[in-house]
């Protein structure tokens, strides 16, 4: 590994890394990991580009490594490294070394362009990869369309990187809003099965008395992925022929520090559930206070896309509701296959704590690249890397048994099963003491849901 | 009815809030002049700073109702501090300047007070919900209320009551109406000024952190809290008219209700009917409903 020019162990970079980021420097942070997967391994004639050149494949990552969402980006460092240490096993047919520099975004979409700009035009980078926010993901994806080089978004959740933001060099390796909302709306379906109606009569006919019609509140951030993931929910809803109505829609906006107002007026709702888009510190100040105000023993609490990340259970610990139903596009319990727990413990020895979500996802971007690079002998020919991208199916740590995640060749999004659970009492995995369980599991359609027709 | 009570009391609630976080800005304002942006940084350190003793404190197993003083102590002592620091170290260097370069000056401040908070209590969130938590709740027709957020409506009524009287029945604030009235006459009639400057912009400063040490035990305490209180308390005394108390009232009131009726009856609105309402007034009455053009009134 490289830190700023010099070489380093991991052991002292991780203190560099610590100390840079408590003391907010503004030097670019470079992460170098080196593969040297040397091997004498026989490959196919497609793989003769791999064999015959030294030449690193560069990917250049993009995370915050500190201010909000810094927590994301250090856990995606760390499972970057051990990405590399399985890359060695997982693609021995890969004679060239793969580098990984790491650029600190800040959270900040003028920087993380400038920082992409510099990865593509300065270090020859072949692959963008990373992103934890959309907006920032919004940003860099047009550098990558205009320099053509390919960028694999592995936290942002968007669909909008995958639809009007499209072009042949973006590909997501991480469940989108949409797809959580997919799940999201088939789980209301299971358990009110009461107000499902028949595929004619849809949620619009008002004939219906008001008790026939689930009571829905909405409760998201005043940005465009609380819109996004509301209007998806409710159009996922009425496909199902969920018959709903909607008593109460709130916007407090990101990064709210007092949410007293809001669980007053969805307590004057009286919704049967509550979907709740937030994520996050808020997500943990909107539980911190509904729960003083006992909102939880008087409604059921749905949060389908990041409500279940394990640093929410970690922060809360047994302060933590029992019996919401959320959902993140990680869980340390869930698959409970031995790729999981492996990926999982192996995280907490290096950093002495389990990972948030983003953590599986930044190794699933460094695994998929590799796959990719593979499978289309090299990274010369980006038609052909392109295909491969395409075509991309993949075991990841988050699949279970029976499962390979795939990518979706129209959309370039990857599908993956979905699961939903309940909180309970789980003290398996401390810090927390509440996890999910009782898992509700959906598996993704052939295609990612482009639209939503009713 | 149920939605009438509940945009009643949420009403009241914001006002109380709005009241105790910007009653200091307009203080200081209305007897220096000085348009204090770093007023939001006292609100921080006040809110860090309770939030960080009570914290502290409950380490020890000890009872919570011991920290009902934690509170307004912290506030005092950090009000105290910070305030005597910066009107002694730099603002009394500038009195007399332009209004824009002070705005300039404590704008700069602020940044400086916010990234001291940060080197203090770090980038990570402080909750101290105990305080809030140990009064319990209160049922109003269905929906439950902290018995913490009728205190802090207690509590800005008290502080109102307590300024008025200090203003208008003790001898100090009597003189402290001349110099606002005029600083030069007051002067001149051997009235120490600069001692009324000093001693106004700490209480303005205690204010501010009161405000922010009493929100503490509501709110997760995060790093841009005073950005946010900044903006809403402008809000707050431009509507009254800039260094009226009374104002700073009607103020609050008018936001804190604007807010509560939005959110109830139309959230997607929320934020706009705040600026909706200043606008509104502030185009019949440009220098707010009560201050008068010519006059500096507090």
């Amino acid at each position: 590994m490289h830190l700023s020019g010099a070489s380093k162990s991991w052991g002292l970079s991780k203190v560099l890394l610590n100390n840079m980021v408590n003391i907010g420097s503004n030097m670019l942070l470079r992460v170098l990991l080196l593969c040297s997967v040397v091997s004498g391994v026989a490959a196919d004639n497609d793989n003769t580009e791999l064999q015959a050149s030294n030449k690193p494949i560069k990917i250049g990552c993009l995370f915050p490594l500190a201010g909000p969402g810094g927590l994301y980006g250090r856990d995606s460092v760390e499972a970057i490294r051990i990405a590399e240490e399985d890359l060695k096993r997982l693609y021995p047919s890969i004679s060239q070394t793969f580098e990984v520099i790491i650029g600190d975004t800040r959270s900040k979409p003028l920087r993380a362009v400038q920082i992409a700009r510099d990865f593509i035009e300065s270090k020859k980078v072949d692959f963008l990869c990373g992103v934890v926010s959309s907006r920032i993901a919004l940003a860099v994806t047009e550098i990558a369309k205009e320099k053509k080089v390919f960028f694999i978004g592995t936290d942002h959740a968007s669909p909008r990187l995958v639809t009007e933001a499209l072009h042949p060099y973006y590909f997501r390796v991480s469940n989108d809003t949409r797809q959580s909302m997919q799940a999201g709306a088939q789980y209301i379906r299971n358990n009110y099965a009461k107000y499902v109606g028949t595929n004619n009569a849809k949620n619009n006919n008002k004939n219906d008395k008001r008790d026939d019609r689930l009571k829905i509140a909405y409760i998201g951030p005043d940005y465009d992925y609380g819109y996004q993931s509301w209007s998806d929910l409710r159009a996922f809803l009425t496909q199902k022929a969920v018959k709903f109505d909607v008593v109460g829609e709130y916007w407090p906006k990101l990064f709210e520090t007092n949410y007293n107002i809001y669980i007053h007026a969805l307590s004057d709702n009286k919704p049967d559930i509550v979907i709740n888009g937030q994520w996050g510190q808020d997500f943990i100040n909107f539980i911190k206070q509904a729960k003083q105000l006992q909102f939880f023993d008087e409604t059921t609490v749905m949060n389908f896309d990041a409500g279940g990340n394990y640093e929410t259970f970690a922060d809360l610990g047994d302060e933590m509701p029992l019996g919401l139903v959320l959902s993140a596009r990680h869980h340390i319990n869930w698959p409970l296959s031995a790729e999981n727990r492996s990926f999982s413990e192996r995280f907490k020895k290096r950093v002495g704590r389990y990972p948030s979500y983003a953590a599986q996802g930044a190794y699933s971007g460094i695994v998929s690249i590799a796959q990719a690079v593979s499978n289309a002998g090299g990274v010369t020919d980006k038609e052909k890397l392109r295909v491969s991208f395409e075509n991309l199916s993949i075991k990841l740590p988050e699949d279970p048994d029976g499962f390979t995640s795939r990518m979706d060749p129209k959309s370039h999004q990857i599908l993956q099963a979905q699961s939903i659970g309940k909180t309970i009492i789980n003290k398996n995995y401390p810090p927390a003491s509440v996890m999910l369980g009782d898992w509700f599991v959906y598996y993704p359609a052939k295609e990612w849901p482009a639209t939503i027709n009713p | 009815m149920l939605t009438a009570i509940a945009i009643a009391v949420d009403g009241l609630g914001f006002a109380a809030w709005l009241f105790l976080s910007s009653v200091g800005l307009t203080l200081i304002y209305g007897v220096m002049r000085i348009l204090n942006i770093a007023h939001g940084g006292f609100y921080a350190l006040g809110a860090y700073s309770s939030a960080w003793a009570i914290g502290l404190y409950l380490q020890t197993g000890s009872t919570v109702a011991f920290t009902y003083l934690l509170i307004p102590l912290s506030a005092i002592a950090v009000g105290i501090i910070a305030g005597l620091l910066i009107e002694r170290g730099v603002l009394r260097f500038m009195y007399g300047r332009d209004e824009v370069l002070m705005v300039l000056v404590t704008y700069a401040i602020f940044l400086i007070l916010e990234d001291v908070t940060k080197i203090i209590w770090g980038t990570e969130s402080l909750v101290a919900y105990q305080p809030a938590y140990y009064l319990g709740n209160i049922d109003i027709a269905g929906i439950p209320y902290t018995v913490y957020k009728f205190a802090l409506i207690g509590l800005a009524i008290a502080c109102a009551a307590v300024l008025w009287w200090g203003l208008n029945r003790t001898r100090t604030g009597k003189l402290l109406l001349v110099v606002i009235e005029d600083r030069e006459i007051s002067s001149a009639l051997g009235i120490n000024v600069t001692l009324f400057f000093t001693v106004t912009f700490i209480i303005g400063a205690t204010l501010g952190a009161l405000g922010g040490a009493v929100t503490a035990p509501q709110i997760s305490v995060v790093p841009g809290i005073g950005a946010e209180i900044i903006v809403m308390a402008f809000a707050v005394i431009v509507i009254g008219g800039m260094g009226s108390i009374g104002g700073a009232i009607i103020g609050a009131l008018f936001v804190g209700f604007a807010r509560a009726i939005s959110v109830h009856l139309y959230p997607a609105a929320e934020l706009f009917s705040i600026y909706l309402v200043m606008a509104a007034v502030l185009a019949v009455k440009p220098y707010g409903l009560f201050a008068l053009s010519e006059r500096r009134k507090i």
